[in-house]
């Protein structure tokens, strides 16, 4: 059975752009154009995620969310705001959003956050210590990266992306994702700076002739994976 | 207008009403003294005469007495004076009455009564003394009650004429000054409609005597000066936006246009899309910086102020970056601080780590192949912290450094280098919000960009 995502976007335009983008990757969507009616339908339950907007006429996102969580609704929740991201993510955090996003985003990027937010364990796993993907392998307490019977040196930040990647193994990472999980930097750089830490790391994962494990997702960022 | 809603007419009133009041005030004090002092020495000049008369009596007899009398009424002076000699039974030995008031009794003090004069026609209203000489003839001096009566209507009209004086005049100053208080207040409100007509340029005249309107032009003047560069500003803003917008909105519309070319390739229509979304991307990034700029200025995010140490800053911008620049064939170098130099401030982390990225991406793009770009932390000379970027690239001229950090300034068109022109503008913003200087200099060669913040913090 499909997962089901209650979407709450007064403007319309924005709200049909989303439901119909989800429908089309697989989700059942029920779209909402109102705080009030949003609340209503999230109080309901049996949804495996929200995407609510920040500034709605009568209920706003933030108050929603509240609500909601305050019933006890756990679903995983993406806020949209079309203000600047400095200083509405701490707001948004803290009213229990699990992620947010700035308008203008691309669909892209918000079908990649949630489907994060989806697979982020309900309570904290057991510390793994070692993380595997195909013939590649990070221990993360000696910190040690091989492919098979190659040993890779990486650099702490090559290390850390490498992680970063691997925890999300199957799943798109964007830019912006890279750039905020790694670095906490929420700007917009001009440069393709992420490219670029991504080629070199990159180029030590896969070698000549390995089967590719990073790979581009045009328009949208990274994954890394062991499907063919 | 109604009279009353003028302040000045208003001004005029209170000043009319607080001049008479206070001459009133004066005048009556003035009059309630003189008079006391009048009525006092009046009597006490009586009392004398009746000693001096006394002595007479006591020293020539009744005859002596009587004489003295004579002689005194016989005075010029003594016009008011009213004298009168009697016998026991009241018959009048010598004076100026007819005989002895029936209602006086001697010796029983100060009495004012009507009586007739000898040399008037008229009742007159005396005071009088009267007292009883040894021999048992009685005596009584007084004085004529109507001179003293015709000397307060004398200080009477004074007072009224004094009050009226002093009304007019204090009418004619409120009315000079009131006069003159408009036209000051008049030449503001003429500058002020002129402006409202779109005359910008136009400034209140001073007198150049500095007094209170002179300060008040003064500060006028200054705050026009300050709204005619902000609409300066934002005019250019609005220009430079819709010309910025104009570009790749036209190019947009092309690619659209030509993506609905009939019998064209799916690749050929997929590109001309992508940059049609390439187009679009660029205007998105230009109204998101515009925005952002003009967050930062409404000071929106200043109370989320934590702890920033820029050396951390400087290294991880420099672990964020140092790939790229190696890519460029550059080399991004981080300088050990001066010992002991601060490098801890209070401000936003993400903004200022926004705008040291504006300043190494701009170094990045002007630097040429091999040469460095060098960050570092501190200043020499100066105790507060500071964040420099520098590089080997063309700089700035001296001339243009200024304007550079102005909304949509792309000093070198013709370089054609990619950018909203709005890097600088947001760095500085930045540094307003921070309180702190941002300074370009030369580098010898290239730009050297520093951020100075203030010491103990910015507020």
């Amino acid at each position: 059975m499909s997962r089901r995502i209650l979407v709450v976007e007064d403007d319309a335009d924005t709200r049909d752009f989303l439901a119909k983008g989800l429908r089309e990757a697989g989700y059942a969507v029920e779209a909402s154009a109102s705080g009030r009616e949003g609340l209503h339908h999230a109080l309901d339950g049996g949804f495996d995620a929200m995407v609510l907007d920040r500034m709605l006429p009568d209920l706003d996102g933030l108050s929603l969310l509240k609500s909601a969580r305050t019933a006890g609704i756990t679903a995983p929740a993406i806020l949209l705001t079309a203000m600047s991201a400095i200083d509405e993510r701490i707001r948004g955090l803290r009213s229990g959003a699990d992620d947010y996003m700035v308008k203008p985003f691309s669909f892209e990027e918000l079908a990649a956050r949630l489907e994060i937010v989806l697979r982020r364990p309900a309570a904290p796993q057991a510390e793994e210590t070692r993380l595997i993907c195909a013939d590649l392998e990070l221990d993360l307490i000696s910190r040690a990266a091989s492919r098979g019977d190659r040993q890779i040196a990486l650099l702490p930040r090559e290390f850390k992306m490498l992680e970063y990647l691997m925890r999300r193994k199957g799943r798109i990472v964007t830019r912006t994702m890279l750039l905020e999980g790694l670095w906490d930097y929420r700007f917009d750089p001009k440069t393709n700076v992420i490219d670029v830490h991504i080629s070199r790391l990159r180029r030590k994962i896969d070698a000549e002739g390995e089967p590719a494990l990073i790979r581009t997702v045009r328009g949208s960022g990274y994954t890394l994976t062991d499907q063919p | 207008m109604s009279i009353w809603r003028s302040a000045a007419a208003r001004l005029i009133l209170a000043q009319f009403l607080m001049v008479a009041a206070s001459t009133a005030l004066v005048l009556g004090f003035v009059y309630w003294r003189v008079g006391g002092v009048i009525d006092t020495e009046q009597r006490a000049v009586v009392e004398a005469e009746i000693r001096g008369l006394a002595d007479d009596y006591s020293r020539a007899g009744i005859i002596g007495l009587a004489r003295a009398i004579d002689s005194r009424l016989a005075r010029p002076q003594a016009r008011d004076a009213v004298y009168l000699l009697s016998g026991e039974r009241g018959r009048r030995i010598a004076g100026n009455l007819a005989g002895w008031p029936p209602t006086i009794a001697p010796d029983s003090g100060w009495v004012t009564l009507k009586l007739i004069r000898t040399d008037r026609d008229v009742p007159t209203e005396i005071s009088a003394l009267a007292v009883r000489l040894p021999g048992g003839e009685q005596l009584l001096v007084g004085r004529d009650v109507a001179a003293r009566a015709a000397f307060d209507r004398a200080l009477w009209r004074a007072l009224i004429w004094g009050l009226l004086a002093m009304t007019l005049l204090s009418f004619v100053t409120g009315w000079i000054s009131v006069r003159m208080m408009r036209r000051r207040v008049s030449t503001i409100d003429e500058a002020a409609n002129a402006i409202m007509a779109g005359e910008l340029t136009r400034r209140i005249p001073a007198q150049g005597g500095g007094d209170e309107f002179d300060r008040l032009a003064a500060t006028l003047n200054a705050m026009l000066e300050r709204i005619e560069t902000l609409v300066r500003d934002l005019r250019t803003v609005t220009d430079s936006l819709a010309h910025d917008l104009r570009s790749p909105l036209g190019r947009l519309v092309r690619h659209l246009h030509t993506a609905q070319a009939p019998d064209l390739a799916p690749e050929e229509w997929q590109a001309r899309l992508t940059k049609a979304e390439a187009e679009a991307e660029t205007v998105l990034s230009t109204a998101t910086a515009l925005l952002e700029i003009s967050r930062i200025e409404a000071g929106i995010g200043a109370d989320q102020f934590e702890t920033v140490d820029l050396a951390a800053l400087v290294q991880d911008m420099a672990d964020l970056y140092g790939a790229v620049a190696e890519e460029r064939g550059l080399r991004l170098s981080v300088e050990g601080q001066a010992a002991g130099a601060a490098t801890v401030i209070s401000g936003h982390p993400q903004l200022l780590a926004q705008a040291a990225s504006n300043l190494i991406e701009n170094a990045l793009r002007y630097a040429p192949e091999n040469s460095e770009v060098t960050l570092s932390v501190g200043s020499e000379g100066e105790s507060g912290a500071a964040l420099c970027i520098s590089d080997q690239g063309p700089g700035i001229p001296e001339a243009d450094r200024e304007r550079a950090v102005e909304r949509f300034v792309r000093l070198d068109p013709s370089r054609g280098a990619p950018g909203s022109g709005l890097g600088l503008a947001l760095v500085a913003a930045v540094a307003r919000m921070h309180g702190a200087q941002l300074s370009l200099t030369d580098n010898a060669p290239g730009l050297r960009a520093q951020l100075s913040f203030p010491t103990g913090g910015a507020g």
